[in-house]
């Protein structure tokens, strides 16, 4: 029992996460139907701005929850600016072009980030400082769960929460979805669609960087690959509720999270990707469109 | 019709049977790079059978590339087969792979099919990682590979092997151009423009679609042995997901169904890289950005596939 | 008169929706029957049962008295049944050469692995497919046009193109879709001869038009639909007359010009 629970809490940390970068995923796939390949790597940039962050004031002697509050806001600007840069220059120049050319820019794109970390931080692993954050732990029914997991299954809450608020719940929520069901009809309802497209490559990776930053504090490393990794995850995560579809992306994280979080505990760690991709395949031949349905208009 | 067709061909002709001389001017190092050349160009034009051709969103064409090579490995240095015995056993094992991998997958929509071939290799790396049945080596492959021989006589030098790439090259370039001309290559193209129209003047979407992707595994699986065959050890890290990410967009980015294009593509992400070897950490930041750069401005490609040609 | 194609009792529904209900009647080899009724009557989608794009959820579609109901696409093509689409469906990349060689898919004997390898017996077919597609080309006066990439020309030009695309399959029944949509009049008179000329060259035609003057003119039977529901069937003189067929259309007549312009 106890290490169902633990399962349970490791799982829902990681879904925490993988959910917070998959709405960047699922956000753009809806208004652009563009698999954003940068996106990973975008938020693992997010986690190397804060470590830099944290790491660089640490000597100045302000540690402590503070500072990690500053690291998550300037982490979560700088990446929201890259976020609608790598929009203008990499994407918007082929919203009418064959959809590869967009998929190729998005992998140039990816490479270049990755390849930009590595060569500002350098290609070996990268440790977090320790005593940032309290290192208190509560144990419940033969589990444990720390500071840093409540926190980040608290703060994806409120954010995922949040987000649906503002998408379901306001004039330039309800503007975004209209863009993601027909372009061309929410231009002539008056939506100003470059403004929709921008705000969710400003919603997506700041989000994202959130979770990246989420990652560092959580495994304590960061290293170039990583938003490889973490962001095919997430983007299975986003598939798995349906592409496009915003509480899709929230319960695909979160099952993933705990599949990955139980396939873990009981079945090889070496095997664990090839796992993720079986149920993934398994999921796309039996139902195509996701748990929750994918929402996007297809255009024939 | 001919009229049109003929000056690109032959001159392509001409080009292959000059680049056959290559040996005679370059240093061995260059002899190397120029036969591993020819090689991804033979797996970059299999992508385009799949990517370009049949516009089947295959981002994991480096595993049938890899099972071509173990398929050549495992034969040769497990079992003694001679090299050119495991050849056939290369093409044909992928091109089934190819086929049984697809048949389930083929009707999933484009971008689906993209992740689901993204997960296939993934898998495929972590079977041979994993030492699958013992066969596979683990991490660090299988060394020690042997060298071809025709009529007694070894592939051995750098030159032979060079030739011998090249000749194969000059094959798989000639069943490409005869792609171009024939029903299936024809049928691949009506399907990749209209598929509910294709149906309805009777191509069977998912036969020909399997086809497409058994063709273009069989042609990677070919390039698999003279890969395995030219650095002589066959290890995961060949086929990795970043190998069929650079197959993928060297289709797009040379132009997709244009042989000219696929070529000039390879050329670019194989062979200027060694070119800058100095470089190598800036390698794949600048690729990003040439990757970027190439298709705001060019977003058919570089060498697109030539229109209205009958 | 032998039954070509036999639609007995068929329907389907979207979505609660029943766009086509228990709908039937025969075609027979050598007529030219005419699908028509008013707009969103369910006649696009009666060509899409029949075709294989829709599988109809009741009802049986027989070929030669043979169930084929539910069959692929692909099938239906190769039992030598051919269409056109309403909205015209050109290969986009493609000149009209090239569109309507498409049309020979079905003819060709060649096996892949002789086409890519380019074998003597595969070469001469190509050559006998540009032959024919050059014939085909010339008996629609499309042989000035043979290498303008198809889309780009007028819309009467690329139903011929459609048209020819399927006449070059030779089929045993093509099936039109809207054929005098978006033509001129001097084209759409026209249209008629082209019609009569495929019914004697041993082709059925059946068409869904809304052009009444095609309609009247060229059908030798005529069923007429509303709501997916048959509401009367005969042939140009019975169905002027019917009293049914023509409430059916009054109150629409601005619809109908509309659509004729």
């Amino acid at each position: 029992m106890g290490t169902f629970i633990q399962q349970v809490i490791n799982g829902l940390t990681v879904g925490g996460i993988y959910a917070l970068i998959a709405l960047g995923y699922t956000m753009v796939y809806g208004v652009l139907r563009l698999i954003n390949f940068a996106h990973g790597d975008l938020c693992i940039l997010g986690a190397f701005v804060g470590l830099t962050m944290l790491s660089g004031a640490l000597g100045g002697g302000h540690p402590g929850p503070a500072l990690v509050l500053l690291a998550f806001v300037v982490a979560v600007i700088a990446i929201s600016v890259a976020g609608v840069a790598l929009e203008f220059v990499a994407y918007r120049p082929l919203r009418k072009a064959d959809r590869l050319a967009a998929v190729v820019s998005a992998l140039g794109a990816s490479m270049l980030i990755e390849n930009g970390i590595m060569l500002i931080w350098g290609p070996e692993v990268r440790v977090f400082p320790s005593g940032l954050l309290p290192a208190t732990t509560w144990h419940v029914a033969g589990a444990s769960i720390s500071f840093v997991e409540v926190m980040i299954i608290i703060v994806s809450v409120v954010l995922m929460a949040a987000l649906y608020g503002f998408v379901n719940h306001t004039r330039f929520g309800t503007a975004i979805r209209a863009a993601a069901i027909d372009q061309d009809a929410a231009r002539l309802m008056g939506i100003n669609v470059n403004r929709v497209i921008s705000s969710v490559f400003v919603i997506g990776p700041a989000l994202g960087a959130v979770g990246g930053l989420f990652i560092g504090l959580y495994y304590r490393e960061a290293y170039f690959t990583m938003g490889w990794t973490y962001g095919l995850n997430a983007f299975i995560a986003a598939i798995i509720g349906g592409i496009g579809n915003i509480p899709g992306a929230m319960l695909g994280g979160v099952l993933l999270g705990l599949f990955n979080a139980f396939a873990a505990g009981y079945v090889s760690s070496s095997w664990q990707n090839a796992i993720t991709f079986a149920l993934l395949i398994a999921i796309l031949l039996i139902r195509p469109s996701g748990l929750l349905g994918e929402r996007v208009a297809e255009k024939v | 019709m001919m009229r049109r067709t003929l000056p690109t061909a032959a001159i392509g002709a001409v080009l292959w049977a000059g680049c056959l001389a290559l040996p005679i001017f370059l240093d061995s190092a260059w002899i190397s790079i120029a036969a591993i050349f020819a090689i991804y160009a033979i797996v970059a034009l299999s992508q385009d059978v799949v990517l370009g051709r049949a516009g089947l969103y295959d981002m994991g064409h480096a595993v049938y590339f890899g099972i071509g090579a173990y398929a050549t490995a495992v034969l040769n240095v497990g079992f003694g087969w001679p090299i050119l015995a495991t050849l056939p056993v290369a093409i044909v094992g992928a091109a089934l792979v190819g086929a049984v991998f697809a048949a389930p997958i083929i009707r999933l929509r484009g971008d689906y099919l993209l992740v689901a071939t993204i997960g296939l290799n993934a898998i495929f790396v972590l079977a041979m990682r994993n030492d699958l049945g013992g066969l596979t080596g683990g991490s660090d492959g299988i060394p020690g590979l042997g060298v071809p021989s025709l009529f007694g006589l070894q592939i051995e030098s750098q030159s032979a092997l060079f030739w011998f790439d090249w000749v194969l090259l000059g094959v798989v370039l000639l069943v490409m151009r005869n792609l171009d001309r024939c029903e299936l290559g024809r049928a691949l193209r009506y399907l990749k423009q209209d598929q509910l129209a294709a149906s309805t003047l009777g191509v069977d979407a998912r036969r020909t679609k399997i086809l497409a992707f058994a063709l273009g595994a069989g042609l990677a699986g070919l390039a698999g042995t003279l890969f395995a065959v030219q650095i002589s050890t066959v290890s995961p890290s060949s086929f990795v997901f970043t190998e069929s990410v650079t197959l993928f967009a060297i289709v797009i980015v040379g132009g997709q169904g244009s042989i000219p294009g696929v070529l000039l593509g390879t050329a670019l992400m194989f062979v200027v890289p060694q070119i800058f070897r100095e470089f190598a950490q800036y390698r794949y930041f600048i690729f990003g950005i040439a990757m970027i750069a190439v298709m705001v401005l060019r977003p058919q490609g570089l060498w697109p596939r030539a229109r209205l040609a009958r | 008169m032998s039954a070509l194609l036999e639609l007995a009792g068929i329907g389907i529904s979207f979505g609660g929706l029943r766009a086509v209900d228990d709908l039937s009647f025969t075609v027979g080899e050598g007529q030219i029957v005419a699908l028509i009724g008013p707009n969103g009557a369910g006649k696009t989608t009666v060509f899409n049962m029949i075709t294989g794009v829709y599988r109809p959820n009741g009802g049986k579609i027989l070929w030669y008295n043979h169930d084929i109901t539910g069959f692929a696409p692909h099938r239906i093509a190769r039992l030598g049944i051919m269409r056109t689409f309403q909205t015209i469906r050109l290969f986009s990349d493609m000149s009209v050469f090239e569109n309507v060689r498409a049309g020979c898919h079905l003819r060709t004997r060649q096996h892949w692995w002789q086409g890519l390898a380019g074998l003597p017996s595969q070469r001469r077919e190509e050559a006998e497919i540009a032959d024919r597609t050059s014939d085909i080309l010339k008996r629609l006066d499309l042989e000035t046009v043979a290498d303008e990439r198809a889309i780009a020309l007028p819309y009467g030009v690329q139903r011929r193109v459609e048209l020819a695309r399927t006449l070059i399959a030779n089929p045993k029944l093509v099936i039109l879709d809207e054929p005098a949509a978006g033509l001129n009049d001097r084209e759409s008179a026209k249209l008629n001869e082209t019609i009569f000329g495929i019914r004697d060259s041993g082709i059925t035609v059946l068409l869904v038009e809304h052009d009444m003057n095609v309609v009247m003119n060229v059908t030798d039977h005529i069923v007429v639909i509303n709501f997916g529901r048959k509401i009367a069937e005969g042939n140009a003189a019975t169905i002027r007359n019917n009293q049914q067929v023509i409430e059916a259309y009054l109150g629409r007549d601005d619809d109908e010009t509309e659509e004729a312009a």
